[in-house]
C-alpha cells in the first residue's frame, strides 16, 4: 500500500468512494444546501442508520432535521407525505424494501396520487430511500427486489443506482425533484467503491449510463445487475469474442428508452438482467417496449435473465442460485446469439 | 411438390394447365414444373376438383402441397393452416431464471433446419433486410435456433451474390460511384437449372484436384470415313432420294463419343466416380454430351454408348440435342452419365479445358478440326488435326492411367475402322 496521500475529498482518495459514503455525502450536501431538507427513519440518528448511510448527520444537523422514528413504516412515510405537502423536502429511510409493503398505502394511494387527486394544488416532493437485494441470508422477508412493483405506479419516480457516483448524483436530483421518488439502493453495494466526481455532479433522471460499448448485443442491467452485466461482458469479450454493450438505465421511471432502442438498433439483440422476479418484471416490461418499437431491428427475441420465481430462500446455496450471477448472464447472452457456452 | 428427379429438392410452378375449381381426370396434365434439371409436366394421379395452393412462379420444396384434388367444396384448410401461434400462456413460460438446475444455458438450442412445409422462420430484422435488399428468404439457409434466418444469413447470402462483382483487395468505393461506372445494372434471377449448374461447377472447381492432359489427333482417316459415310447415308448427290437429309451421318463428335466409350471399357477408372472417399466403378458406360441450351448448359446422356453403333449414337445425340433446345428433355435423359464429352470446336476453339461434372472422374474437351501444318516423315504437310483435352480427378485417375486412356482414344480415332464395328 502506498503511503497515504493528502485526500482529494473528505471521503478518501479521489475516485474511491464507497456507495454508502456517496449517499451520505449527497444527504449532507443537500441538508446543508436547503434547510427544508429533513431526514426521518428507524435508527438513522443515534445509530447512524442500519447501513450507516446517515452516519454523523444527526451530530451535524441536529435532531430537528434528522429524526429517529418508531418501527412504524406506514407512519414514517405518512409523515413524509404530509411534510412534503406542507413545504419540506423530506427524505425518509425504510430499513429494507420488504418493509415498504407496510407503507404501500402511503406510497401508492397518497404520495403517488395526491398531486393528481387535488388537481395539481399539492405536490409531494418526498424521497423514500430503501435498500433491496439478496445475498446476505436474510430470507424472504428482507431480500426481495420490488422495483418492478413501484415502476408500475404512475406518479412515482423510480431510481435504481448501481454505482457510488450515480447513488450520489441521483439522490441529489431526487431531493430536488417536485415528485415523489422511490429511491432503491442495494444492500450488497453499500461497501462497493467507485469514482465519484467532485462537487455538484447531479445525475438527471431519465438518462441511462452506457457502461460498456459493444456491437454484438445489448445487455440492460437493472440495479446491482448492471455491475454483474459489466463483469459478464468482460468475460464475453475475453473468452467468447462477444462484444456486449452494457446499459444501466439508472432510473426506471422516467426510463431512457431512447438510449436502449438506439443500442438495440445497432446490435439487433438484447438481454435484460434483473434480480427481481420474472413475471411482470422490469425485463418483461422493457422487452414489450423493445418489441413494440424496434421489432424490425430484432434478430432474436429479447431475452431475460431474472431472479428465480420463488420467495428468496434462507439457505446459502439456494439463495446463491436464486439470483443471477455472471455465469448466467454469459450463458444468456450466448444463447441470445444462438451459441452455447460449450460451443464457443 | 412432386419429386420429378433424383436430385430435385424444390421446384417452381411454371404454369397451371388447369384452373382453380376445374374438374380434372386422372392422368390429365395439371401443371408445368421447373426442376433443377428440366421443365416437366405433371399429371393428376386422381380425379376430382382442383384447388390450387401454390401460385405460378412460386418455388416450393419437394413434399410441400401445391394443390389438392378432391370433392367439390371439400375442406382444405388443414393443408394451408399456419402453425398455431403462441397463445398468451406461452408468454408466461420459462424466461431464463437461474433457479433451473441447469442454469440459463438450457435455453440455448442447437441450430436445426426447419421441416419442409413449416412457415419460413426469419427474425424481424432478417425480414426487413430481405425486403429492403430484394432478397428471397426462401433461398436463404437459417443458422439461428430452429433454422431461423438471422441477419448474418441474409448478409451472407447477399455477400455471396455480389462476390463476383466485388473483387477482394480493391479499395472500397462508394456503392453509387461503382454503380455509375457500370451504367445501368439490371439483376437477372438464375433459373433453377442455372442455379444447379452454378452450384455444381463451383463445387467441382473447389473440391476436385484436377489435372489436364492434351493430345493432338490426326483426323485424316476420320475425315475420310465421314466422307464415305455421308456418301452412303445421303446418296442425294447421286441424284436419288433428294428429299432425304443427311440425318444419320455421324459428326466428328459422335466419333469421339464412340471412341471414348470403347476406351472407357478398357479403362474403367476413367468411367468411375469419386464419392465419399471411395471410387465407384460402373458397369454401364453412359457418355454425357454437353449441349448449349438457351441460357444454360445441359448434358444429355448416351446410355451404353460402347454398345451402340456410330449411327445409333449419331441419331440419339441429335434427338437429345433437339429436345434440350425445345425444352422437352426429361430428367432421366439428363442423369446417369459416367463420363462427359464437351465440344466447342464448332466455334473455332482450338483447345480448352472443361470443368469436371462431379462425381465423374474426367471430362474430355474437343477442339476444332482443321487442316494444320504438321511434320510427317520429315516433311511439313497439311493434315486435318484436332485437339483433345482431358481434365481428370486425380483422386480416381492418376497421370499415367489418364494418359493411357487418352492415347487409346487417339489410337481409335486415327484408325477409325474400329468405330464402325
Amino acid at each position: 500500500m502506498a503511503a497515504p496521500q493528502p485526500a482529494a475529498s473528505p471521503n478518501g482518495a479521489a475516485g474511491q468512494v464507497r456507495y454508502r459514503e456517496a449517499l451520505n455525502a449527497a444527504l449532507r450536501e443537500e441538508l446543508a444546501r436547503d434547510e427544508r431538507v429533513i431526514l426521518m427513519g428507524e435508527d438513522i440518528g443515534v445509530f447512524g442508520g442500519a447501513f450507516k448511510v446517515t452516519e454523523g448527520l444527526l451530530e451535524e444537523f441536529g435532531e430537528r432535521r434528522v429524526r429517529d422514528t418508531p418501527i412504524s413504516e406506514n407512519t414514517i412515510v405518512g409523515m413524509g407525505v404530509g411534510a412534503a405537502m406542507t413545504g419540506l423536502r423530506p427524505v425518509v429511510e425504510l430499513m429494507t424494501i420488504n418493509f415498504s409493503l407496510l407503507a404501500l398505502d402511503q406510497i401508492v394511494n397518497h404520495a403517488a396520487h395526491i398531486h393528481y387527486m387535488f388537481g395539481g394544488q399539492a405536490k409531494v416532493p418526498l424521497v423514500v430511500r430503501m435498500p433491496q437485494g439478496a445475498g446476505h441470508q436474510l430470507g424472504p422477508t428482507h431480500s426481495h427486489c420490488f422495483e418492478a412493483m413501484f415502476l408500475q405506479v404512475p406518479g412515482l419516480l423510480v431510481a435504481v443506482p448501481a454505482t457510488p457516483a450515480d447513488a450520489k448524483g441521483l439522490l441529489k436530483s431526487a431531493i430536488r425533484d417536485e415528485n415523489p421518488v422511490v429511491f432503491i439502493e442495494h444492500e450488497s453495494l453499500y461497501g462497493v467503491r467507485g469514482e465519484v466526481p467532485e462537487g455538484e455532479a447531479l445525475v438527471p433522471f431519465g438518462v441511462a449510463r452506457t457502461a460498456r460499448e459493444g456491437s454484438d448485443l445489448t445487455i440492460v442491467g437493472i440495479s446491482r445487475m448492471a455491475l454483474t452485466a459489466e463483469r459478464a461482458a468482460a468475460t464475453l469479450s475475453a473468452e467468447h469474442g462477444v462484444e456486449a454493450e452494457v446499459i444501466d438505465p439508472r432510473t426506471l421511471r422516467p426510463l431512457d428508452l431512447d438510449t436502449i432502442l438506439a443500442s438495440v438498433r445497432r446490435t439487433n439483440r438484447c438481454l435484460i438482467v434483473e434480480e427481481g422476479w420474472p413475471h411482470g418484471g422490469v425485463g418483461a416490461n422493457l422487452a414489450a417496449l423493445i418489441g413494440e418499437q424496434a421489432f424490425d431491428d430484432l434478430d432474436a427475441p429479447v431475452a431475460r435473465v431474472t431472479g428465480a420465481d420463488v420467495p428468496m430462500p434462507y439457505s446459502k446455496p439456494l439463495e446463491d442460485i436464486a439470483y443471477p450471477h455472471e455465469a448466467q448472464v454469459v450463458a444468456g447472452a450466448l444463447a441470445t446469439l444462438g451459441r452455447t457456452a460449450a460451443a464457443s | 411438390m412432386p419429386r420429378l428427379s433424383d436430385t430435385m429438392e424444390e421446384g417452381t410452378i411454371l404454369h397451371w394447365l388447369k384452373a382453380e375449381g376445374e374438374t380434372v381426370a386422372r392422368g390429365e396434365e395439371l401443371v408445368e414444373i421447373e426442376t433443377d434439371k428440366a421443365n416437366m409436366t405433371y399429371e393428376s394421379d386422381q380425379a376430382g376438383v382442383l384447388h390450387l395452393i401454390a401460385a405460378e412462379g412460386e418455388t416450393l420444396p419437394v413434399g410441400q402441397p401445391i394443390a389438392t384434388v378432391g370433392e367439390p367444396g371439400e375442406a382444405r384448410s388443414e393443408l394451408q393452416a399456419e402453425p398455431a401461434s403462441a397463445g398468451p400462456g406461452a408468454a408466461a413460460s420459462a424466461p431464463a431464471t437461474p433457479t433451473a438446475t441447469e442454469p440459463a444455458t438450457a435455453q440455448a438450442s442447437p441450430p436445426e433446419q426447419p421441416a419442409a412445409g413449416e412457415r419460413l422462420k426469419a427474425s424481424p430484422l432478417a425480414r426487413r433486410m430481405a425486403r429492403e435488399g430484394g432478397i428471397d428468404l426462401a433461398a436463404v439457409t437459417g443458422s439461428g435456433p430452429g433454422g431461423r434466418i438471422v441477419k448474418a444469413d441474409v448478409l451472407g447470402s447477399s455477400a455471396a451474390a455480389s462476390a463476383a462483382a466485388a473483387p477482394a483487395g480493391t479499395a472500397p468505393r462508394a456503392p453509387d460511384e461503382i454503380a455509375r461506372a457500370k451504367g445501368e445494372t439490371r439483376e437477372v434471377e438464375l433459373t433453377r437449372l442455372q442455379q444447379t449448374v452454378a452450384r455444381r461447377m463451383a463445387e467441382s472447381k473447389a473440391t476436385i484436384p484436377d489435372f489436364t492432359l492434351q493430345i493432338e489427333i490426326d483426323m485424316e482417316d476420320c475425315v475420310a470415313l465421314r466422307t464415305q459415310l455421308k456418301g452412303i447415308a445421303n446418296p442425294a448427290e447421286a441424284g436419288e432420294h433428294a428429299s432425304a437429309p443427311d440425318e444419320a451421318v455421324p459428326t466428328y463428335n459422335d466419333m469421339v463419343v464412340k471412341a471414348v466409350a470403347l476406351a472407357l471399357r478398357e479403362h474403367p477408372l476413367a468411367n468411375g466416380s469419386y464419392r465419399d472417399g471411395k471410387v465407384q466403378l460402373h458397369s454401364r458406360i453412359n457418355v454425357g454430351v454437353a449441349v448449349a441450351a438457351e441460357g444454360a448448359l445441359v448434358v444429355p446422356t448416351v446410355f451404353d454408348a460402347e454398345e451402340k453403333s456410330l449411327g445409333e449414337i449419331a441419331r440419339e445425340t441429335r434427338a437429345l440435342a433437339a429436345r434440350v433446345r425445345d425444352g422437352s428433355i426429361t430428367p432421366p435423359e439428363l442423369g446417369g452419365g459416367t463420363f462427359t464429352v464437351s465440344n466447342l470446336g464448332m466455334y473455332g476453339i482450338s483447345s480448352f479445358a472443361a470443368i469436371i461434372n462431379p462425381p465423374q472422374a474426367a471430362i474430355l474437351s474437343v477442339g476444332a478440326l482443321a487442316q494444320r501444318a504438321v511434320v510427317r516423315d520429315g516433311q511439313i504437310v497439311a493434315r486435318h488435326t484436332m485437339s483433345l483435352t482431358l481434365v481428370s480427378d486425380h483422386r480416381i485417375l492418376y497421370g499415367a492411367e489418364a494418359a493411357r486412356f487418352l492415347a487409346r482414344v487417339r489410337e481409335l480415332l486415327e484408325a477409325p475402322a474400329a468405330l464402325t464395328l
